[in-house]
């Protein structure tokens, strides 16, 4: 087959499979591997060619196969309480029963956590550490409580990029190519400019992105975005939806977008079908979510000070005055009829705003809102009948304001 | 003689044991703590073995009951009981699993038939028999029906939610789409058995697991416990009344114990 | 010598009646008062700023205000104090100061700020790399931000100095408060599980160079009488806190002693002295945040409070650990696994105990605790 014909989604599902592949034959030939947090600083591993694999991506398709059980029975059976996040359960487990049917990965001789998508992260790498005895690269971002970065926080993070990379050069034997990654920077943020575009061509009314689509793309975004591949699959699916968005197309070819949605909160992994095809059902599109612009880390090359603040403004790691304003920016860019919030047992740093960030986005913006219960990856937190009955709310509320011609 | 009472939340048990120690009488009364049901119960084992109330050397209650009745020489934690009287019925098993209407709990002996660790259900009702009234109540059927509606399943429904108002609605709306009520029984068992096992592998399993408590009448209950767990369990024998047997043994015990010295 | 049993009475006293006795310390102290959310918050810089700080750990309440901002599945402390604020509980302070330590307090910084706005907060955030060169620059920063903060709220300023004696002064509390926890292990009636929470409690309450002699006489006091023979079960207690006081009561009922802890509220507070170095007071209470283990909230790779529990039981002689796991707390919920398995290795038998502040009903803790007391 000639490489101009593959499709994005064939891409992408190829990329998925070299990706997991290569961390395995690399184990397989005594390289080391890494695991990582979802938005960690990739630019520095990439640099120094490592093999990184996401625990979270890991755990959200051993969710989505759902065969979560496996591993939640065992991790709760070995001390981990029901209530924390179910990622980390699945993975904690995985380090015990190293088999998945969705997909296999190698234990990693290092592991990297970047702290600014929850302080969860820490105690669940820490625990990673100690189980697995491996080294543990950490990068503590503190929690903006203030609207701006203060600079004290800025600093403190550039200090840890250079420890980080010290640390990377002991753990690798190699010395850490600053021109390496000067190019490394370049790419990441001409990919991030790609996903970034690509999900923004759904301001359109109809979309050509059908949102949930974006859930699946965005595991290359964080495992691929700081090189050659990554940056060709986003650049084609921008291409691809394009294309589409001139054709007047809208996200299905079996149904029509009649409400656009955005989706706050991470996918219901083990539900996602049913979660898709019940909007689907009403014809709701669910056309953003808080994750673009958490994978769109962008800062000038070369700019190591830059990038550490890029890392920190990542949307949960900022204060409720900006989460509320983004999310505004939201509605009136992607003129949205509505917004779901998804209440995930598994995170506590996204639901104890939530409420709060749903009561103000409806006084300053007017549009319906609606909130269920669910899990990202344990399938016991979650009700089909619940989910149902708030979506149809969601869209009989909807109806309301369409007709009173706003 | 020597007097066991086991007082939980929804029945009253009493066992009573003779100098040899051996089991004389039991009485099971389905009437719990603040109910006159441990007098009955108590009437009833003294009738049984032909005895008064003044043959009774030492007494020993349990159960939830246990700090409130103040006629007994001593009380004890059902924990104790339980692994008492399992350790007296059936000697050599390791685990107990006691499934009672407000919680379940695990119990480890040692090879000598002495608790060395336990566990026991948090709030939540999933894995209690609780659980289990609930779903009888959706399918229309008694407590004691659940096992033999269960076994005419030709399959297992899941029933994924842990809470038991959502696993009420999931049970609802799969007997809406069609799903039978013995499969959805099943699913129960299943549910619960996943429930307990859990509990069982923070303890530990080690085989003979034995299963004390009303939930193990359930036939059907205790194969499901029994795959989930991939160690076969014994119903034990008089299940019900297996904490107030441990009661009478440790009167008996206390007793001894106290002549010697 | 009996004026160290009044002194433990005194204080047992005004442990259990926290509005009355912050009343009182504001009275004879004539300063203001600053709530102080749990863990590590830089007590040394809100004194010298001359308030008084004073402990906030919740506590048994209604919970109703609260639900308008965060779900149920969320720490009661968490849940409390928010309810409390809301209430107007807290009108008497003169500002909150918060450390967004785990996720849920970082959401609970934010929605202080809308749900109590008369009662203004100061957050702040400790670095996690805190024994990095780059850590402790920024932690030096962030101190006086929150000096700076409080500042502005009174109105003054306030030097290096005056944090500087502050500083000291607490740390002679902090080694008082040691010294008090390893004499009480010889003590095991007079300072059973109860007694021994409500005197540490009380230092939450009042200005601490006042509580600080008052546990120094009862140290001393304790000191000059022989050690107490006890026949009961020693045990050490780990966890946020050793709440609610009725769990306490049926330790003492079964004659369980907590003969030393590993309690965010208790020794994690003061079991780690600042260093003896010359540099600046800003440096010494970043080093001394750098210096602590074993402590959940705060980041470390090795993990070493298993170890420390272990060696904790053998150098009090006890025979257990207790885990009182403040239910939907993430931070002490993930350490479980780890150090359960390393109290199994050694062979330490745990009790777990699962809390929180609201419980009505004990019968099920007692039957826990009951049981595993019948295990010895």
């Amino acid at each position: 087959m000639e490489e101009t014909k593959l499709t994005s989604k064939q891409f992408l599902n190829e990329l998925t499979a070299k990706h997991y592949d290569g961390a395995l034959q690399a184990k397989a030939e005594g390289k080391p591997v890494a695991w990582a947090v979802s938005i960690s600083p990739q630019e520095l591993f990439e640099t120094l060619d490592m093999h990184v694999v996401y625990p979270e991506n890991h755990a959200a398709a051993i969710g989505a196969r759902k065969e979560a059980m496996k591993f939640i029975d065992h991790a709760e059976g070995i001390g981990y309480s029901a209530d924390i996040c179910s990622y980390a359960r699945i993975n904690m487990a995985y380090t015990d029963i190293p088999h998945a049917e969705a997909q296999d990965i190698p234990l990693p001789d290092v592991v990297l956590c970047s702290a600014n998508i929850c302080t969860t992260v820490m105690k669940w790498w820490e625990n990673l550490a100690k189980k697995l005895r491996v080294p543990l690269v950490f990068i503590d971002t503190p929690f903006n409580h203030t609207y701006e970065v203060p600079d004290h926080a800025v600093e403190y993070l550039r200090g840890q990029f250079e420890s980080a990379i010290k640390q990377l050069e002991d753990f690798s034997g190699k010395r850490f190519d600053f021109d390496k990654l000067g190019e490394v920077m370049k790419l990441s943020n001409a990919t991030c400019q790609w996903w970034k575009a690509a999900t923004d061509l759904a301001q359109f009314t109809p979309s050509p992105l059908n949102g949930f689509d974006m859930f699946n793309y965005m595991a290359i975004m964080v495992c691929m975005r700081g090189n050659a591949d990554g940056h060709k699959l986003f650049k084609l699916w921008y291409e691809e939806l394009l294309a589409k968005k001139e054709a007047g197309l809208g996200p299905w070819s079996s149904a029509e977008e009649k409400y656009r949605i955005m989706w706050d909160g991470i996918a219901c992994w083990p539900h996602l079908s049913t979660t898709f095809k019940t909007l689907k059902k009403y014809g709701i599109n669910m056309v953003t979510s808080t994750y673009p612009e958490s994978w769109n880390v962008r800062y000038e090359t070369n700019d190591l000070t830059g990038m550490a603040r890029a890392y920190t403004v990542n949307y949960a790691n900022r204060n409720l005055d900006f989460g509320t304003d983004y999310l505004k920016k939201l509605v009136d860019q992607f003129n949205l009829d509505g917004v779901l919030y998804h209440s995930n047992r598994s995170c506590k740093l996204m639901d104890f705003r939530q409420y709060e960030v749903r009561r103000r986005v409806e006084a300053m913006t007017g549009i319906p809102t609606t909130m269920f219960d669910g899990d990202q990856t344990d399938p016991r937190s979650f009700s089909e009948a619940q989910y149902e009955t708030r979506v149809q709310g969601l869209v009989e509320m909807m109806d309301k304001r369409k007709a009173a011609g706003r | 003689m020597f007097l066991g009472i086991d007082i939980g939340s929804s029945s009253s048990k009493v066992a009573l044991m003779n100098d040899k120690k051996e089991l004389v009488a039991t009485a099971v009364v389905n009437k719990g703590t603040g109910t006159d049901g441990v007098h009955s119960a108590l009437e009833q084992a003294f009738l049984k073995a032909g005895i008064t109330k003044e043959d009774v050397q030492f007494s020993v209650v349990t159960g939830y009951g246990r700090v409130t009745y103040k006629d007994a020489d001593k009380q004890i934690t059902e924990l104790t009981c339980h692994a008492k009287g399992v350790a007296y019925l059936i000697p050599g098993a390791r685990t107990i699993v006691d499934i009672g209407g407000q919680d379940a709990k695990v119990i480890k002996l040692n090879e000598k038939g002495e608790m060395i660790n336990f566990g026991m259900n948090e709030k939540c009702a999933a894995g209690t028999g609780r659980f289990l009234e609930v779903m009888a109540r959706v399918l229309g059927c008694g407590l004691g029906d659940l096992s033999d509606l269960a076994q005419k399943s030709d399959k297992t429904v899941s029933i994924s939610s842990v809470c038991t108002v959502f696993a009420e609605s999931e049970v609802i709306s799969q007997l809406a789409t069609g799903e039978t009520p013995a499969n959805v029984a099943r699913g129960a068992h299943v549910s619960v058995s996943k429930r307990v096992a859990g509990m069982c592998n923070r303890v530990g399993v080690e085989p003979t697991v034995v299963m004390t408590g009303g939930v193990a009448l359930n036939a059907d209950m205790v194969r499901c416990l029994s795959n989930e767990l991939s160690s076969p369990v014994t119903a034990a024998p008089n299940c019900q009344a297996v904490g107030a047997i441990g009661a009478s043994v440790a009167a008996y015990e206390t007793f001894m114990a106290r002549r010697e010295q | 010598m009996s004026d160290y049993k009044e002194l433990i009475a005194e204080l047992v006293a005004a442990a259990e009646t926290p509005a009355k006795t912050i009343k009182k310390s504001m009275e004879d102290t004539g300063k203001k008062a600053i709530g102080c959310f749990p863990l590590h918050i830089p007590e040394e810089i809100i004194y010298a700023c001359n308030y008084l700080p004073v402990g906030m750990w919740g506590g048994k309440t209604d919970l109703k205000l609260c639900d308008t901002y965060m779900q149920s599945f969320c720490c009661t402390i968490m849940r409390a104090n928010l309810e409390y604020g809301m209430k107007g509980t807290y009108n008497f302070l003169s500002g909150i100061v918060m450390n967004a330590m785990c996720d849920t307090l970082k959401c609970v910084c934010e929605d202080w700020k809308i749900a109590v706005p008369q009662v203004p907060i100061i957050p702040v955030v400790y670095a996690q790399q805190r024994k990095s060169e780059e850590g402790i620059e920024y932690m030096k920063a962030e101190f006086k931000r929150v000096r700076h903060a409080l500042e502005k709220l009174e109105g003054r300023m306030v030097m290096d100095r005056d944090v500087e004696n502050a500083y000291e002064m607490y740390e002679d509390y902090r080694a008082a408060m040691r010294d008090f926890d390893a004499t009480c292990v010889n003590y095991p009636i007079t300072m059973d599980a109860y007694t021994r929470h409500l005197v540490i409690k009380a230092g939450f309450f009042m200005d601490k160079a006042v509580y600080k002699e008052k546990i120094k006489a009862i140290t001393a006091g304790l000191k000059a009488q022989a050690p107490e023979k006890f026949d009961g079960i020693r045990v050490i207690a780990t966890g946020l806190l050793s709440e609610p006081n009725e769990v306490l009561n049926i330790f003492k009922e079964n004659n369980i002693a907590i003969v030393g802890d590993d309690l965010a509220q208790e020794s994690r507070l003061w079991r780690t002295p600042g260093r003896d170095i010359k540099g600046s007071v800003w440096e010494k209470m970043a080093l001394r945040m750098a210096d602590q283990r074993g402590d959940c909230f705060l980041y470390e790779p090795d993990k070493q409070r298993g170890e420390m529990m272990i060696e904790m039981c053998k150098a009090r002689s006890a025979k257990a650990v207790v885990v009182f796991m403040m239910k939907f707390c993430d931070p002490e919920e993930f350490d479980y696994p780890i150090y359960k398995k390393e109290l199994d290795d050694a062979g330490v038998p745990h009790l777990y105990l699962e809390v929180d502040q609201m419980i009505d009903s004990f019968e099920q803790i007692r039957t826990r605790i009951q049981a595993f007391a019948e295990q010895f």
